[in-house]
């Protein structure tokens, strides 16, 4: 398939989505993680594509749902979103779950990719070459190392925009067909239910200390649980919560239960 | 009291950048000390706490559930204490370790309290208020430069040893409650995500790619590949194995898109 040219206004919007999306991390927390920056983010976007109010405001709550990638390649993921809401915005039969699903299944593999040259190759290699200099008491060396660094960032995150953008328009082009379109959506969707699990399986954080004692000895709860099954305790959990927003609890119910079940936990030593 | 609070300036608006500026590492010891160090008068001191620092918080990043101490705090009151102890920048680095950890759980309790402006942003994002939005989202940032500037301030201020006794003073169960409640926290936005996606059939697929990590300690990136692998056998290659009755297929997908 050929590259689709860019028009003037996608140029225009690939820019506008690079300056929106250095702010990505500027609210980060627990629930949403970088949620709100990349819904944020996303606005040049869905201003151009939605005309009407409540078509935007669905389309920021849609981007509010969780999200976590390497900040410095957020625009790659940023892009397929921007050409998905463009179809989306044309086609009435497109169903908008689809960018979600993709969205996930993209923001894992880029943070595998990203956090890995980002942190673990081109900070290391600054940080190499600045502290050379600094050793010897050199200021240039702080100055080197945010050189060596930012060069290459803003060149990867500015690129990542255009390729993003492109590839998305390529991958909603080929699917006029509602049945390719039901497929992908499906496809996205196994992709993104077994990261979202991965992720929840690395990221979410639950171990008991609790000891009980039969006879002379001492038997450590956790250590039988992680030979039966590892990391039960947050699979369950997760679950849970998930069950409880199924049966209509709000979020923010969700959440204080969640800080309450950590310190009472942690308190009664449980957690 | 002018370099308490030059120091608590010089880290808030360090962490300003770092978070408006897309994560340009300007929160790293061989950048925050060499500025520190120019505040305080001894920019050759800085730079070479800062060399040291870096080196001592180059692996430290965070991985899953396990708590590093805070580098900008950690660099900041390290070079301060260096400069205005003149010892070296271990010892410094040891004073400054405590608070460092400390700042790590009022980190905590920042993403805690910003998990709560979550509330607040969908409501936002359902009237289509943008404006508002954002200013949340450098509302969120704002807090935590606040937060930076107290923790430099009140160190400075009163030195290493008063708040090291303070630090000591909170209850540890009140710490490891907070960051027990942290590592829960994310299942909360997981399940937000898995919301509309997730049902009865295919809670088998989230479950596959939590075991592949569990059990089998995957990489997200090998179990994406699976997923897409998988994702194409079952819709691809099977679908086109019953190539004639796609219509049967088509329509009972069709109540799948009915929700």
């Amino acid at each position: 398939m050929n590259k689709q040219k860019m028009s003037a206004e996608d140029k225009k919007m690939v820019n506008s989505l690079f300056w929106h999306s250095f702010l990505l991390e500027a609210c980060y927390n627990y629930e949403r993680q970088q949620a709100l920056g990349f819904s944020v983010g996303m606005w040049p976007a869905i201003k151009r594509f939605y005309s009407k109010k409540e078509d935007q405001a669905e389309a920021l709550k849609r981007h509010m749902a969780i999200f976590n990638t390497t900040p410095h390649m957020v625009t790659l993921i940023t892009g397929v979103a921007a050409a998905m809401e463009r179809e989306a915005s044309q086609n009435k039969e497109f169903d908008k779950d689809i960018i979600n699903n993709v969205k996930v299944g993209l923001m894992g593999p880029m943070a595998g990719i990203g956090d890995s040259f980002f942190w673990g190759t081109l900070r290391i290699i600054s940080a190499g070459i600045g502290l050379s200099l600094a050793r010897q008491g050199s200021a240039l060396g702080a100055v080197l190392f945010l050189l060596i660094f930012n060069i290459p960032h803003l060149i990867v995150r500015y690129y990542c925009g255009v390729m993003g953008y492109q590839f998305g328009a390529e991958l909603m082009g080929g699917t006029q067909n509602s049945e390719i379109l039901k497929m992908i959506s499906k496809g996205a969707s196994i992709v993104g239910l077994m990261v979202i699990g991965a992720m929840s399986a690395s990221m979410v954080a639950m171990k008991t200390p609790f000891t009980f004692t039969i006879g002379e000895t001492a038997f450590e709860l956790q250590s039988y649980l992680d030979q039966i099954f590892p990391m039960l305790l947050p699979l369950l959990y997760t679950l849970g919560m998930f069950g409880l927003l199924k049966k209509g609890y709000k979020s923010t119910t969700v959440l204080l239960i969640t800080i309450a079940a950590g310190l009472i936990g942690s308190l009664i030593h449980i957690l | 009291m002018q370099a308490a609070l030059l120091v608590g300036l010089a880290m808030a608006v360090l962490w300003f950048a770092e978070k408006m500026g897309g994560t340009p590492m300007v929160i790293r010891p061989i950048v925050v000390s060499p500025v520190v160090g120019a505040l305080l008068g001894d920019l050759h001191t800085g730079v070479l706490v800062g060399a040291t620092l870096e080196l001592v918080f180059m692996g430290a990043i965070q991985i899953g559930a396990a708590v590093p101490p805070d580098v900008l705090v950690g660099a900041g009151l390290g070079t301060a204490f260096a400069i205005q102890s003149g010892q070296g920048a271990d010892i410094a680095l040891a004073l400054a370790l405590p608070i460092a950890i400390l700042a790590q759980s009022l980190k905590v309790v920042v993403f805690i309290i910003r998990s709560w402006f979550m509330d607040l942003a969908v409501h936002l994002a359902e009237a289509g208020d943008i404006r508002n939005m954002y200013m949340l989202n450098i509302g969120g940032l704002l807090l935590q430069c606040f937060m930076y500037f107290g923790v430099g301030f009140v160190a400075v201020l009163f030195g290493s040893p008063a708040v090291e006794a303070f630090v000591n003073s909170i209850p540890q169960a009140v710490l490891n409650g907070l960051s027990v409640a942290g590592g829960l926290l994310p299942a909360v936005g997981f399940a937000l995500l898995l919301l509309p996606m997730m049902d009865k059939r295919n809670v088998l697929y989230f479950i596959l790619g939590f075991v592949l990590v569990s059990y089998l300690k995957l990489p997200v990136m090998a179990i994406t590949i699976l997923g897409v692998v998988l994702a194409f056998i079952i819709c691809y290659e099977r679908g086109a194995a019953r190539e004639p009755a796609v219509r049967g297929a088509a329509a009972e997908e069709e109540d799948l898109f009915d929700e």
